[in-house]
């Protein structure tokens, strides 16, 4: 089972590095990840938003209700840890 | 040669730990240790995520002089924002989310690890499936 899995991770580990070979340089301005749309945030953030902080300004203010959606994500997880451990003690006490 | 190996060698990195952690999530038999294997994978997409939005010589995203009176500036296009100057937020923004994801299926797994222990009296994979099959 183990040289089974490790098999299984130096093959793709492989194939992730022939991947690699067709990404961007490292630290290249005219990636494609920072030429189409973020300069537009890095431009107009401060005269939508007043805040100097693009990162702040995308997360709170573009993308407010993903953040929303983001605290529902972790109040669902703190309630299922309260529910998965809070009933154990329970059946223990009778 | 030397500049192709400082022009990938970030992402080989990633792969590396990536490979680590589903190395760890696969072959290990301790729970806990496949939740650790499961934190590293989540580590080192994160880590390529925020690689990416690297630029040379840029600094971190936070406009300078964006308060007081040189914002008029800003806004008026007199004291355009050069956008080479500073990092891309996106991935940064993102990965936050990301964080927030990781923290919490590492709290519900680790419940349920807890539950786990509680119920067969040990984390090892192959004990927990014996008692199972046994009833």
């Amino acid at each position: 089972m183990k040289i089974l899995s490790l098999i299984a991770g130096v093959l793709m580990g492989a194939a992730l590095i022939y991947g690699s070979l067709d990404m961007p340089k490292w630290g290249d301005p005219h990636s494609p990840a920072s030429t189409h749309v973020s300069p537009y945030y890095l431009q107009h953030s401060i005269e939508h938003a007043a805040t100097p902080n693009v990162v702040t300004t995308v997360l709170a203010d573009y993308r407010g209700y993903d953040t929303l959606g983001e605290t529902t994500v972790v109040f669902t997880a703190g309630m299922a840890c309260l529910l998965l451990l809070g009933k154990r003690r329970k059946r223990q006490g009778k | 040669m030397f500049e192709f190996i400082v022009s990938y060698y970030n992402y080989w990195m990633y792969i590396g730990l990536m490979m680590i952690g589903f190395y760890a999530m696969m072959a290990k038999r301790n729970l806990v240790k496949k939740i650790i294997g499961m934190n590293i994978f989540q580590s080192a997409i994160i880590f390529f995520y925020i690689s990416t939005s690297v630029k040379k010589g840029a600094t971190v995203p936070i406009l300078e002089n964006a308060h007081g009176h040189a914002t008029h500036g800003i806004e008026h296009g007199a004291n355009a924002i050069n956008v080479m100057q500073y990092a891309n937020p996106l991935p940064h923004v993102l990965m936050l989310t990301a964080i927030v994801v990781m923290v919490a299926t590492l709290g519900v797994a680790l419940a349920v690890v807890i539950l786990i222990y509680r119920r067969y009296g040990t984390l090892e994979e192959d004990e927990i499936m014996k008692l199972v099959r046994r009833g």
